[in-house]
């Protein structure tokens, strides 16, 4: 499994995102700007400048026409894949550290920082899928999160609810249409740094930093795997295809006390969904892992670094034929 | 008699698994169930028309 190695970035990478067809990589990082990238080769394929800040988030819509992208800038913007051109800005009071369209590209949730003065809120704006159109400034909603503010935030399957995790550790559920809070449940010990989906996105997995990642039903919050690494965790998501997870973390340098702690902290993780068993590593980053993305088709992954490095690795095929007992047996018996 | 526990604790992790295996197929089983009737609820298809499509083993297209 050689890797592509992605370097555009200046800074530390904070977030990095597949298109739904997979051919598409969005990166984005503390260097203002945005970067897309052809997935089979790391081609760079272009760069979307206008962030005055680190940029924290990035998503792409699921007909891979518009891009939206959250700032230290105190906005979101939307962008057009294909031109490049910024469609449209909103501006917010503070930070934007999360932005999510909704599975059918008509909404696009913020998640807004807490400063003094301000509550962490989650914004939902509609977004017009005509790139001529004019955006509307208007916010369908803000959930104004008094508790604990939102670190990350997503749309449920169909839009029916908003799951949010939060510094305090907990999850929640909100009504996707009405943003009442339904439940709020201490999922974590510390801050969750994490959300991605399922495909149907049915169930959600949450990375956080007490060292943990769960897997967790958005229907009801009913945890469903828990899984245990030995560092902080940045990022986790699902494989489609192999029932399994991907885990990114690591202590930055600063942070690490003992020299033991210090040692192969820098890898991707993989972990059986199911069976929840360690199954293997991958190294390469020489700083902590930010982000780490799933190819929509299963056939890689993608992770983001401290290091400012983007590694694309397409699985050979070894890691398909992986397979534990028992799945063999069930799949001999269909 | 050490092959045999060990064996035996073999036989029991893999019990397990079919458990844990079984536990995850049925639970997929009634929330896909639940999608559907809530995609037929708001008068969608019962499955997405626009789902990515997975491709086969081997039938992967590499573009250069």
């Amino acid at each position: 499994m050689r890797p592509i190695l992605l370097s555009g970035h200046e800074r530390a990478l904070t977030q990095i995102k597949f298109n739904p067809d997979g051919d598409l990589l969005f990166s984005v990082a503390k260097d203002q700007q945005i970067c897309v990238w052809y997935s089979h080769n790391g081609e760079r394929l272009g760069v979307y400048k206008g962030h005055q800040g680190a940029i924290w988030t990035v998503d792409v819509d699921p007909t891979s026409t518009f891009i939206a992208s959250g700032s230290a800038d105190n906005t979101i913007r939307l962008w057009e894949i294909k031109t490049g051109r910024c469609l449209k800005t909103w501006d917010f009071l503070t930070a934007v550290k999360r932005v999510e369209f909704s599975e059918d590209g008509r909404q696009l949730l913020g998640v807004t920082e807490k400063r003094m003065g301000h509550l962490g809120t989650i914004v939902v704006l509609n977004i017009t899928p005509d790139v001529d159109a004019e955006q509307s400034d208007e916010r369908e909603m803000t959930i104004v999160c008094g508790e604990s503010k939102a670190t990350v935030a997503g749309w449920s399957y169909l839009n029916k609810y908003i799951i949010a995790g939060h510094e305090d550790g907990s999850v929640s559920q909100y009504d996707g249409k009405t943003g009442e809070l339904l439940d709020n449940v201490p999922l974590h010990d510390l801050q969750v740094t994490d959300l991605q989906w399922s495909p149907d996105r049915t169930y959600f997995i949450t990375a956080s930093k007490d060292k943990t990642a769960r897997l967790t039903a958005a229907r009801n919050l009913e945890p469903l795997k828990k899984y245990t690494a030995d560092t902080p965790l940045n990022s986790a998501c699902i494989t489609p295809k192999k029932d399994f997870v991907i885990l990114g973390g690591g202590q930055a340098a600063m942070d690490v006390t003992t020299t033991a702690a210090r040692q192969g902290k820098f890898e991707a993780r993989f972990y059986h969904k199911i069976f929840v068993d360690e199954i293997g590593r991958v190294r390469g980053h020489f700083g902590p892992l930010n982000s780490v993305a799933a190819h929509p088709t299963g056939k890689g992954y993608a992770s983001g670094g401290e290091d400012g490095y983007v590694r694309v690795h397409h699985f050979d095929k070894g890691y398909f034929d992986f397979m534990y007992e028992v799945e063999r047996e069930r799949q001999n018996r269909l | 008699e050490d092959a045999e526990r060990g064996a035996s604790a073999d036989l029991a992790v893999v019990e397990a698994r079919r458990r844990l295996l079984d536990e995850w197929l049925a639970w997929r089983a009634s929330v896909e169930e639940e999608l559907v009737e809530d995609r037929l609820d708001r008068g969608l298809p019962e499955k997405p028309e626009t789902a990515t499509k997975l491709p086969e083993d081997g039938e992967e297209q590499v573009i250069e």
